[in-house]
Order: structure tokens, then C-alpha cells, then sequence
């Protein structure tokens, strides 16, 4: 009747650029994986915590991301706190890593590893 | 895997609760002066040593700071350094090295340090830092000894 528009669905995930070449690099030479599967899990001086895991097949619960050629794969008990999520990977001499820049986050530990929501 | 991770960090966890346990039993008992030469430095992991080789130029040096912050009072910060100053300390192994200012290495002495790799984060990490009680979980925040 208005007109109320059908929003696009929005990717659960977003991976940046950087993440992306990551993920390729990560499963070019393994074709028994099809992509990483991102969970929570509880741990850390804040709640959460991220978790990181190569995966052979899609479960049924999960949500899939497909960005740019690469896939991933979001944990029911995660998706939830992933939503809207950008997934990032940064890299330094001194560390390299995978971050989540979650506009959902009420507070973080110091070192950026747990989280509250 | 990761539940065999989880499970494996969890022992580790449990050994290094020991292990401090029992060093501190030790030093009220033998007033700590035994094994304190043992206890001084900072001892390198193969793991951490491959990578400063990767990262660390002739001359230059990873250096580890301990300031204040973090959930657990205290945190350490990592560097690549090439300038030493006179009150620092440095550690070799394996051609190279890991500088510490003496103020910090009180903080860490007798610590490990490793370089941790993991598919979601690679990182160097102090474990078995004999100084501190406890720590975040992710290791880079401890509370000290008192």
C-alpha cells in the first residue's frame, strides 16, 4: 500500500578486502575445506569470544556468507552477535589476526579478545 | 580440532596453575634464593625464535615492555626495537634477541615467550610468567604477585 520498499537482506557478515584475500590464501590448498566457520564461545574476562575453524561442510543451522568467492560460515549460537559485523584481517610484524568490528559490542576486554553485549 | 585445543589449553592452563603454585610454595620455603639465576630471564620458544628471525633485522630486537592496563592491572606490550639503552637487559637464543627494560623484567622474569599461531590470530605471547598470579585470557593482561 505505502511505499514501503523490500530491503535487500543484509549480509550477516561483511568481510573486508583484507579478510577476503586472507580466507583465499588460507584455503587455496585445502579443497577438502569449503570455507571457515566463525562461533562464540564463552570465555575471556568479558563474556565472549570469537572462534576460528576450518569447516568440511555446511550444518543445517548455519548462516553462509559469500562474499567475493570465498565462504564462511556463521555458528547459530553466533549469529545473533555477529549481526551486521565486519570481519577484518590485520597484520603486523609483531601479530596478525582476524578482528570483529561489531557495532553490537557494549564493552571489550584490553586485549580486544572477549566481549559483552 | 578446536575442541582438542580447547582441551590441550585447558591441561596447559592446569600445569601452569601448578607450576606457580609450586614455585611459590618453593620460595617461602627456601626464601626463593635456590634456582634464582634459572628464574632471571626471559626463555625463548623455538616457535618464538623462527619468527623474530623472519621479523627481526641484524640489530634490531623485540622488545618487551610491561605497563600498566588491561582487565588484569597489568599488560605487556611488544616492539621491534633497535635502540638499547643502558638499563636494558637482552636475552639471546638462536642468533636473536629480546630486549627488556629492568623496570619491566621484574615483571617478567623467568617468563616464556612464544609466538602463538592460530587460525584467527597470530600473536607472541608471554606463558609461564612466574611473577604474575593470574591472567586474561588472552594473555596479554596479568595481575602481579604480591
Amino acid at each position: 500500500v505505502s511505499k514501503r520498499r523490500i530491503l535487500p537482506t543484509r549480509a550477516a557478515l561483511i568481510l573486508t578486502p583484507s579478510a577476503v584475500n586472507k580466507i583465499r590464501i588460507l584455503l587455496q590448498n585445502k579443497p577438502e575445506y569449503i570455507g571457515l566457520k566463525v562461533g562464540v564461545r564463552t570465555r575471556g574476562c568479558n563474556g565472549l569470544t570469537y572462534t576460528l575453524e576450518y569447516t568440511k561442510d555446511k550444518e543445517k543451522s548455519d548462516e553462509e556468507v559469500l562474499q567475493d568467492g570465498v565462504r564462511v560460515f556463521i555458528e547459530k549460537k553466533a549469529q545473533l552477535t555477529l549481526l551486521g559485523t565486519e570481519m577484518d584481517f590485520v597484520e603486523s610484524k609483531l601479530s596478525s589476526e582476524f578482528v570483529f568490528n561489531n557495532p553490537n559490542i557494549k564493552g571489550t576486554c584490553g586485549c580486544g579478545e572477549s566481549f559483552n553485549i | 580440532t578446536t575442541a582438542r585445543q580447547q582441551a590441550h589449553r585447558q591441561i596447559l592452563c592446569a600445569q601452569s596453575r601448578h607450576i606457580l603454585g609450586h614455585q611459590r610454595f618453593n620460595s617461602v620455603s627456601t626464601q626463593g634464593k635456590a634456582d634464582e639465576s634459572k628464574e632471571e630471564g626471559i626463555n625463548l620458544t623455538d616457535s618464538c625464535v623462527k619468527r623474530l628471525m623472519e621479523i627481526t633485522e641484524k640489530g634490531e630486537y623485540l622488545r618487551i615492555h610491561v605497563e600498566g592496563g588491561g582487565c588484569s592491572g597489568f599488560q605487556y606490550k611488544f616492539s621491534v626495537d633497535s635502540n638499547r639503552s643502558e638499563d636494558d637487559r637482552i636475552f639471546e637464543k638462536g642468533g636473536v634477541g629480546v630486549i627488556v627494560d629492568q623496570e619491566s623484567l621484574d615483571f617478567v622474569k623467568g617468563a616464556t615467550l612464544d609466538f602463538s599461531q592460530e587460525l584467527i590470530r597470530s600473536a607472541f605471547l608471554v606463558l609461564k610468567n612466574p611473577q604474575a598470579d593470574h591472567g586474561c585470557s588472552c594473555g596479554s593482561s596479568f595481575s602481579v604477585k604480591l
